[in-house]
């Protein structure tokens, strides 16, 4: 009977521990600017761009305090995002992808940053070279625009640097790993490993929208 | 400005695919497409388009890709005297489409076949003469054009290399193949345990092959060959060696191709598929070629296509030195005889 006090007493001091962990101090809404995005797509040597619009969704403005008493900030944002891209693979197909997604993205106070996006969208192939198409009597025309429409859904992670954390600058740079899955081609699926090295932009007031914000001290 | 750069982009690319470029010269390399029945599949002609003389690859798979025909040494030996036209088939290589795995069959494929030379024809001129080279799977995929209607009118020669036009028979030739040779190789004590595994196999499994009978004897061939140490290997390195970035290979589109198209289920149609009764009809000049280690598709099925074809222009050789990839393991051979074959019957 005694142990089992002892530990009953144990378990729930632990979770009132886990449970005040993260504790959150304030809640409160902020009018926050959206973000543009401009990157050079590349899967080795073929090269692609992208334009891009992040907006704001939630920010936690997080303070980690160390067992030496020492603080560690930093940001976590979301954001909604839409994107155009387009990349060119010189006699197989130029792609046109239009992706909505939604990008973690977590802020060092120094202004290094990690962030993780899947995205889902629309993409438009067009293939590379001229295309025919022959009837049954052998009379051959050309398919104008030939290409496919696919599914296609994306998923990528980077690191950057914020340099309005440290300059007041308000751009961010990044590069991201994503991979691209399409469907369906040919009944499979087709995928493209893509590299991205882009710039973000945070203008003073673009699409502002109110977004909640929350700060929290561990 | 910013809104309108998409707009640029895009109409750079609307506007670029629609270019046709048809070119007459001695050293070309030009991609198209045939679009057909779903698939859009890719052609790619390389080499002397001037000489009209086309050497189409039917590649071997199902679902493997014309890429790995393109050597350099075909580029330096066949290329420079004729065009070959390199077509990767449908669901197989960079042909691209949607869900169009329903019209993945032989008789589709047929129809593609003679739409490919139409396409031909129709871009370098109607005067132009085309030979069919199939490899493998192509071999069975070439037999089925020329043997259907009239279609052996648009080629002026057929050239077989290491084909299989009869799956039953294959099966039968290559469990024949495995079983005297490995027992050959055991008695001389040369990889006797990974021949016994064969051996014993073939000696348990005599006829009538299920399908995946037929799939564990085409593992076993694919083995064989490596076996021998004068057969060069060709395995992953030897495909990198082809520098497929810098020749754009889309190699995930190749990849999943493959693996759809090897495993789809039109695979067990073939598996009961031949054209030896219909070979009486072919009349046009026929080049034979096999790899003496080919146990994938054994001499035996070339053997049947010269017996059967209605032509006294038929000539069947053999590589001491290949397995089941004769173009890319006995290069200089191979060359050799594609371009006397072409060469006498322009």
């Amino acid at each position: 009977m005694r142990f089992l006090k002892t530990y009953l007493t144990f378990v729930i001091s632990s979770f009132s521990i886990l449970c005040f962990s993260q504790s959150i101090d304030s809640v409160w809404v902020e009018k926050k600017s959206s973000n543009l995005s401009l990157s050079y797509i590349s899967t080795l040597i073929y090269p692609g761009g992208r334009l891009g619009v992040e907006l704001p969704v939630n920010t936690i403005y997080i303070t980690k305090i160390s067992k030496s008493g020492k603080e560690k900030n930093f940001t976590k944002d979301c954001f909604v995002t839409a994107n155009l891209s387009w990349y060119h693979h010189p006699a197989f197909h130029d792609n046109v992808y239009l992706s909505a997604g939604w990008t973690m993205r977590r802020t060092k106070s120094n202004g290094f940053l990690t962030e993780f996006s899947p995205e889902i969208g629309l993409s438009r192939t067009f293939l590379g070279g001229t295309t025919y198409q022959i009837d049954d009597n052998g009379n051959v025309s050309i398919k104008k625009c030939a290409g496919y429409y696919y599914t296609l859904v994306s998923v990528g992670g980077g690191i950057g640097y914020d340099f309005s954390k440290t300059k007041r600058e308000p751009f961010s740079i990044f590069s991201k790993f994503n991979v691209l899955m399409m469907l369906p081609y040919n009944s499979t699926i087709y995928l493209r490993p893509v590299v991205e090295i882009g710039l973000i932009y945070k203008p003073f007031d673009f699409l502002s929208l109110n977004v909640k914000s929350k700060s929290r001290k561990k | 400005m910013k809104d309108i750069i998409p707009f640029i982009i895009l109409f750079f690319v609307l506007v670029s695919c629609q270019k046709e470029k048809i070119t007459v010269g001695t050293n070309v390399s030009e991609t198209f497409y045939l679009d057909n029945n779903g698939a859009s599949m890719r052609l790619l002609v390389e080499g002397n388009t001037a000489s009209k003389t086309f050497l189409i690859f039917v590649h071997g798979g199902p679902g493997s890709s014309s890429y790995f025909y393109n050597t350099d040494y075909i580029s330096q030996n066949i290329e420079n005297k004729y065009a070959a036209v390199y077509w990767d088939q449908r669901n197989a290589g960079g042909s691209q489409g949607n869900s169009n795995g329903d019209h993945l069959n032989l008789p589709q494929m047929t129809e593609d076949l003679k739409k490919v030379i139409q396409l031909i024809k129709y871009r370098y001129g109607q005067d132009s003469g085309i030979f069919l080279l199939g490899h493998s799977f192509g071999g069975l995929l070439s037999a089925s054009f020329v043997t259907k209607d009239d279609n052996q009118s648009m080629v002026k020669g057929w050239i077989f290399a290491d084909g299989s036009h009869n799956y039953p028979l294959n099966d039968t030739l290559t469990r024949q193949m495995l079983l005297t040779v490995g027992q050959q190789q055991i008695a001389l004590n040369r990889n006797a345990d990974s021949w016994k595994t064969i051996v014993e196999y073939c000696n348990a499994h005599t006829g009538n092959f299920t399908f995946e009978e037929s799939d564990q004897l085409f593992d076993f061939a694919d083995a064989a060959e490596t076996y021998f140490e004068v057969v060069k290997e060709i395995d992953l390195a030897t495909l990198i060696d082809y520098d497929p970035i810098q020749y754009g290979w889309p190699v995930t589109s190749i990849l999943f191709n493959l693996n759809y198209s090897s495993n789809a289920s039109f695979n067990r149609d073939l598996a009961i598929t031949e054209f030896s009764s219909k070979l009486g009809v072919v009349t046009t000049p026929t080049l034979l070629l096999y790899g003496k280690y080919d146990f994938i598709c054994p001499g035996g099925l070339e053997e049947d296509v010269f017996n059967r074809i209605n032509t006294q222009d038929k000539k069947i050789v053999i590589s001491p030195i290949s397995g089941h990839n004769i173009m890319l393991q006995d290069e200089a051979f191979f060359c050799k005889e594609v371009n006397a074959f072409i060469e006498s019957h322009q």
